[in-house]
């Protein structure tokens, strides 16, 4: 198969220069017709923020000789499309080609080439493009089976490693946290005080896990009203903290103050008139709001950016550990797609035919055998055997001379000829997604 | 019979074993086949250890609480049993190394030193006494229970307050489902302590013609109800809860195995059948 990809990411460009190449939907039909017509027999993108890759089988008619040489043509018209030579610069591309190209796009969809490792928004993009470029008829048996696989190497990446566990940004780590303190966070209330981005991000997240209620106090009661607009709950005076502390179970403080806006006394008053209930305080303000010495109080569990990073850290060098297994998964993938490909070939598939034929005949000689008279049985035989040789004789025959076409249309044929007879031996693959269901 | 009796006594701590280090296989080492296999093999060691009790009541036309060997087997049942419930009932599976290692010991102390007595002192054939016994060990079961899940919570909630975000915060449940785990565990013991008491104290002039009210072990057993006692209307009245709770969880335990083992060896008058 010449597969081919043409790509840029965050490895090998900047924001600045991988968002002249970033192709909106709306860009990606011509894009792809134009690609298409030129240089492939079949092609898709995908194009996010962090990376735009271009994936085509190569057309050898419409690029002659060494495909690998001749793909400049291909990036040309690529960083054309966009009129984006000016930045974009050939050390920015890569390309590759054949099996490292496919477990390229494996490695995408499984996360561990994102750049927060396991984050598989990507797999929605992938598919989203996917289903894009298949409107647009860019899409054949070839890219099909590919974006199937890659689909399916994400899938398993999310179910059979942890790839994708454990809170990867400060925010959730906060959501995490509370996790580990209390059962039910729908049963649990929340108070953001600041308005600071990072605070805000972490009380998003506690409202996206159904927290019970949250409510926001800030200087400025208008930005506290806009916040509450924004993600629910109810505005609370910022100068009266201590009576809205004693419903709550979190507290997020964010607030840009030199003082600190909770000391110890003030929070073991607190905590003896809401009888000891446990407290998850998470310091997000630099310098920080909150007395560090509350930690110490029975019950009060003080957190501020340094441990939340740290979670993040110790999640991500998890996340890394698990390349390993995640690789694995690509690698079996990428063989099941190999025999898949050699599946394509016309010699082991005639084979496949003659040998699904002969079985066909002889059960069915085996059933009824018995109705021949001792003599006759030899010549069921022989002439069940010649009537099988006659009908297979002119398809073998025109699938080894091939009458010309190239490689790809022949492989097409012969995907069309298993698919009618049923001959998916060879493919292990093939029967993947059914177990997959019942995992 | 006398063959089952004495392959299962030796079968069943390498059950226990290998059902421990499955639950801390999954725990420690976070792997994927000890997660499946360990609740299954809980399941299977529990039901053999009920086997080898039936086995042994039968045997010996007594139940198996007629010396403190036989009682460490029945110990080791009833606490892995009653974590078997927990688990079933909170679908918390990661705490189970925790306490499946207290019956583990149990039972190895059992198999090694149990001797097979055919004719029990005749005050323990007694129906009442089946009764008594059978809900004080339920009861402290619960209570080694209640106390495991006590450490846990402490241990945690150190870990959470001094930023040690290791293999334990990974791991254990979150603090209020441990807490609950606990509390569930301290009330079930204290109901059924409660009971043990009562039928005791039905059973003991029935029993004994010179018996006193201040005997060592009636006093430390009071001491053990108090303890509870008051720490659950701690909870109730002045909403005692975290830390405090479970540090009590753990006290009384010290003072349920003080009671077993010191009180019961070397103090005891009536109270001392072996």
């Amino acid at each position: 198969m010449n597969l081919a990809l043409i790509g840029i990411n965050h490895r090998t460009a900047l924001l600045d220069v991988r968002e002249k190449l970033w192709f909106s939907d709306a860009e990606l039909p011509h894009a792809l017709a134009q690609l298409k017509d030129q240089f492939f027999t079949e092609c898709f993108i995908v194009s996010t923020c962090n990376r735009t890759e271009l994936y085509g089988i190569v057309d050898v008619q419409k690029i002659p000789g060494n495909a690998s040489a001749n793909l400049k043509g291909a990036c040309d018209v690529l960083v054309g499309l966009k009129s984006a030579s000016q930045s974009v610069m050939p050390q920015h591309l890569y390309q590759f080609y054949g099996c490292k190209a496919a477990a390229h796009l494996f490695k995408v969809a499984s996360g561990i080439d994102s750049m927060v490792i396991g984050d598989i928004q990507i797999l929605n993009q992938i598919k989203s493009h996917y289903n894009l470029a298949s409107a647009e008829r860019t899409i054949g048996v070839f890219l099909n089976r590919l974006v199937q696989t890659a689909l399916r190497v994400g899938k398993r990446a999310r179910t059979e490693t942890t790839i994708c566990e454990g809170a990867v940004s400060v925010g959730y780590a906060a959501v995490e946290l509370a996790n580990k303190i209390f059962s039910n966070l729908s049963e649990k209330r929340a108070l953001l005080v600041g308005a600071g981005e990072t605070g805000e991000l972490a009380a998003k997240n506690l409202v996206g896990r159904g927290i019970a209620s949250l409510s926001i106090a800030n200087r400025t009661r208008a930005k506290a009203e806009e916040l509450v607009q924004d993600l629910g709950g109810n505005v609370v005076e910022f100068d009266q903290l201590e009576p809205s502390l004693l419903d709550i179970d979190v507290l997020i403080t964010s607030v840009s103050s030199p003082q600190y806006i909770l000391t110890p006394d003030q929070l073991r008053r607190v905590m003896k008139a809401r009888s000891n209930a446990p407290l998850l305080v998470i310091d997000i303000g630099v310098p920080r709001n909150v007395h560090p010495d509350v930690n110490k109080l029975e019950n009060v569990f003080l957190h501020d950016v340094d441990s939340l990073s740290r979670i993040v850290d110790q999640n991500l060098t998890r996340r890394k550990s698990e390349i390993a297994a995640v690789n694995k998964i690509i690698l079996e993938e990428l063989i099941g797609m190999r025999h898949w490909l050699e599946s394509l070939q016309v010699s082991p598939t005639i084979s496949d035919l003659r040998e699904f034929f002969e079985s066909v005949r002889s059960d069915e000689v085996k059933k009824h055998i018995n109705r021949f008279s001792e003599q006759d049985r030899e010549l069921v035989d022989l002439v069940t055997k010649r009537i099988v040789n006659k009908l297979l004789h002119l398809p073998t025959t025109n699938l080894k001379n091939g009458n010309g076409e190239s490689a790809e249309e022949s492989h097409k044929k012969i995907h069309i000829i298993r698919g009618l007879f049923g001959l998916h031996k060879n493919e292990p693959v093939q029967n993947k997604p059914e177990q997959d269901r019942n995992l | 019979m006398k063959i089952f009796i004495l392959y299962f006594n030796y079968l069943l701590p390498v059950l226990y074993w290998i059902t421990v280090w499955s639950y801390a296989k999954a725990f420690f080492r976070n792997s994927a086949f000890a997660k499946k296999v360990k609740t299954p093999l809980l399941v299977f060691t529990v039901g053999s250890h009920t086997l080898y009790l039936i086995a042994r009541t039968i045997y010996f036309g007594h139940p198996p609480i007629t010396n403190i060997y036989e009682i460490l087997s029945v110990l080791a049942f009833t606490t892995a049993l009653s974590y078997l419930t927990i688990e079933y009932i909170t679908k918390v599976k990661s705490t189970g190394y925790f306490v499946l290692v207290i019956s583990f010991f149990f039972q190895l102390l059992s198999t090694v030193l149990i001797q097979d007595l055919a004719n029990a002192n005749p005050i323990l054939r007694s129906n009442l006494l089946g009764f008594h016994v059978a809900s004080a060990l339920l009861g402290y079961s619960a209570f080694a229970l209640s106390a495991v899940y006590g450490f846990l919570y402490i241990m945690l909630y150190h870990h959470i307050k001094s930023n040690r975000f290791g293999v334990i915060y990974d791991n254990l449940p979150d603090l209020e489902k441990l807490e609950r785990m606990a509390t569930v565990s301290v009330v079930i013991g204290f109901v059924l302590l409660t009971v043990a008491i009562i039928v005791g104290v039905v059973w003991l002039p029935r029993a004994f013609e010179h018996y006193s009210y201040f005997d060592p072990k009636l006093v430390g057993t009071i001491v053990i109800w108090l303890t509870y006692g008051i720490g659950l209307l701690a909870k109730r009245s002045i909403g005692w809860q975290g830390r405090k709770l479970m540090v009590l969880s753990i006290v009384g335990f010290v003072v349920t195995m003080l009671s077993l083992t010191v009180v019961n060896l070397f103090l005891s008058g009536f109270h001392n059948f072996y």
